[in-house]
């Protein structure tokens, strides 16, 4: 069996570590490029959104490259997410490939019940080195995610342009190939090290922006054109509002953070509509309150549950006097517009943040 | 005096029209509903709605702006979140009413009712009487004018059957006398969101048009439940929406059955359920090669000039396959 799966950010340095200490063979999907998306958008159907697009070019590339075998994760709705793995593997069927295609299902969100069905594909890995495997991958992309979040404010303040981004590559990469926890540790610290030492400008007017949205958005920067580059780039501290590491901790914790999503949005949404739209509207209450310069919305074109989010934050940006900014991207989105736009997102903030200075 | 209650003619207007209201009639209140799809309807929605919002919604919210003007004291606009069991809606429905009181301002009081199936139908028990306490203080009459409601609600969807379009069966249900359009020589099953095609201003008379041209129109509603039940049974894992399952469980069944001359599907822009049914559909049509198959998308820019042609050009391709065309 040659394992493969789709891309989304730091996905593909978890399941690698996870399937590779139960001696499973894995074949990595190679990196997301034009020419991934260029396949995809070939054979998907025209409305479907960005994520299925890559995905399915992911796929390709895989099966062409000698994988076998396909994991795909599910849902039960109302998100169209949950049937992405059974359209996909009709179109590959047309297309002639002979894969096995594995659709896990979260049956209620529930991790144990999720892990169990993952492990009655693989009849010959024993329960303990699954789990091994599984807490190293976890703890992987826990320090993954907390060396992403330093550098979502660090690489505001580089010295030299591009330098933290290289330092970041280069030590994710160490992160990937770690071998143990305490190897792990030790990446790290020398990793953030490294970040500070680059990273020592000071600005009068520091802005800082929250980044809400879709997941799959937020966490594959292929498919945002590396939006949190870019406005790090221009000067700007930026917070994401979801990482793998709290979407599988919220997954097998529920309840705690729905209610505090709950609270948040309560007057603007009342309920889960499917895919991230209540955590959006959520985030944007939440940010708002926490006094941040600007709410950056970023979403897959025709993604209903964003849309509906995105009619009610631009209320919350007028009740709460935030500016917030909604972006859709497809196969299409050129990259030059979207600059354009983020620069004058920034030079809006920062109008505004010497409107208030002079008022005092 | 009695209160009013504005009930949109958009959505799921033409999927539950007349139990609303029954029910609200029978709790003393008077229904009134906005005017009939035009421009000014749907320019007001596109003006209120962000530009990627599909076009039923950006139509809805036009119809809720049109009842705005008409002075009613509520307007009713439910967050139908399924109706089925371990079935949902579309996203837009489980926060319609969020989405109206965001976007429109100065707005007589929303009835928000639940409409929730999803783990049975216990929930509804309380949320009728929480809505119907709104107009009487009167639980017996409450459950009463729920139990009426459902009885219209079965009428409705006989009629419907008997093959009348659910815009021809409201009319039906308000007194008016029709004739089954069960005439035409071409059978042609028209699968899409009721909303998608019962609002002739937005599917540009569509039904019609293919009654004019000699067509026997089959839609969603008017097939039968175990027809569409045994068409779902071959889906590969059971779809979470249930119009789109219903879509794709009709289709399904026309390959197997093959009882049409030809299958529309039609949709909004940018629809995100039926991108993935359309397509899961228009492949198990193209691989099995025997029923022609024509997907129609709308939103508010389509010309009536380009549909016309699209429509003829199938009519001629059924006829033709029929033999009454020569090439």
């Amino acid at each position: 069996m040659k394992i493969t799966y789709p891309h989304m950010g730091s996905l593909n340095m978890i399941l690698k570590t996870m399937f590779e200490g139960i001696n499973v063979e894995v074949v990595e999907p190679p990196p997301v490029t034009n020419k991934t998306l260029s396949i995809g958008v070939k054979y998907s159907p025209e409305f479907v959104c960005l994520p299925y697009k890559i995905n399915l070019g992911n796929f390709i590339e895989a099966l062409e490259n000698g994988a076998d075998t396909i994991i795909m994760l599910g849902g039960i709705g109302p998100c169209r997410f949950g049937y992405y793995g059974q359209a996909q593997k009709e179109t590959l069927i047309d297309l002639g490939y002979k894969f096995n295609m594995i659709i896990l299902d979260p049956p209620h969100g529930r991790l144990v019940d999720f892990l169990k069905e993952l492990s009655s594909y693989f009849p010959d890995v024993y329960w303990k080195d699954a789990l091994k495997a599984f807490i190293f991958a976890v703890q992987k992309m826990i320090i993954a995610d907390k060396f992403e979040k330093k550098l979502l404010i660090l690489r505001a303040h580089e010295n030299r342009s591009g330098i933290t981004t290289k330092i970041f590559e280069d030590y994710m990469e160490k992160i990937k190939n770690a071998k143990n926890k305490k190897e792990l540790d030790s990446i790290y610290k020398e990793g953030l090290e490294k970040l500070r030492q680059n990273a020592t400008i000071k600005r009068e007017i520091q802005l800082k922006v929250a980044l809400v949205g879709e997941i799959y958005l937020m966490l594959e920067p292929f498919s945002n054109l590396d939006i949190l580059k870019s406005l790090n780039e221009l000067g700007i501290e930026v917070t994401k509002t979801d990482f793998l590491s709290d979407y599988l901790i919220n997954s097998a914790f529920k309840l705690p953070q729905r209610m505090e999503f709950k609270k948040y949005a309560h007057g603007y949404l009342e309920r889960d509509i499917g895919g991230h739209g209540l955590n959006t509207v959520a985030n944007t209450v939440k940010y708002a309150e926490k006094n941040y310069d600007g709410i950056i919305q970023i979403f897959p074109f025709t993604c209903t549950p964003e849309i509906v989010a995105q009619g009610i934050i631009a209320k919350v940006s007028s009740d709460k006097n935030i500016p917030v900014m909604s972006l859709s991207y497809d196969e299409k989105t050129g990259e030059a517009g979207y600059q354009t736009r983020l620069e004058a997102f920034k030079d809006l903030l920062e109008r505004r943040r010497l409107k208030n200075i002079k008022k005092y | 005096m009695s209160k009013k209650v504005g009930i949109p003619k958009g959505l799921l207007y033409y999927n539950f029209y007349p139990m609303w209201k029954a029910f609200f009639e029978e709790l003393g209140a008077e229904v009134v509903t906005s005017s009939d799809t035009c421009k000014k309807i749907i320019d007001d929605g596109v003006k209120t709605c962000v530009d990627e919002t599909c076009l039923p919604v950006k139509t809805f919210m036009g119809h809720v702006i049109d009842l705005k003007g008409k002075g009613v004291d509520y307007i009713f606009v439910p967050r139908v979140i399924s109706v089925e069991r371990r079935r949902y809606l579309c996203s837009k429905f489980l926060g319609l009413p969020d989405l109206v009181r965001n976007l429109i301002s100065d707005l007589p009081p929303i009835i928000d009712m639940k409409i929730d199936f999803y783990r049975g139908d216990d929930f509804m028990k309380k949320e009728i009487l929480r809505v119907g306490k709104l107009f009487i203080n009167d639980i017996s009459k409450i459950k009463g004018a729920y139990e009426k409601s459902l009885k219209m609600q079965r009428t409705f969807e006989c009629i419907i059957r008997e093959g009348f379009s659910n815009t021809e069966a409201i009319k039906i249900m308000e007194g008016e006398k029709l004739d089954a359009n069960t005439k035409g020589d071409l059978k042609i099953a028209l699968l899409a969101h009721s909303y998608d095609i019962m609002d002739d201003y937005l599917s540009m008379g569509l039904i019609n048009r293919l009654k004019n041209m000699g067509a026997y129109v089959l839609t969603t509603n008017m097939i039968e439940r175990d027809k569409i039940e045994k068409g779902a049974s071959k889906l590969q894992k059971d779809l979470f929406w249930n119009y789109g399952r219903d879509i794709l469980g009709a289709g399904k069944y026309f390959i197997e059955s093959e009882d049409v001359d030809g299958v529309i599907s039609v949709s909004a822009f940018g629809c995100g359920p039926d991108s993935i049914t359309e397509d899961l559909l228009e492949r198990d049509y193209k691989r099995d090669g025997r029923i022609p198959f024509m997907s129609i998308t709308i939103d508010e820019h389509t010309g009536e000039a380009g549909l016309n042609t699209r429509i003829e050009a199938f009519i001629d391709l059924l006829r033709w396959r029929k033999g009454e065309i020569m090439a």
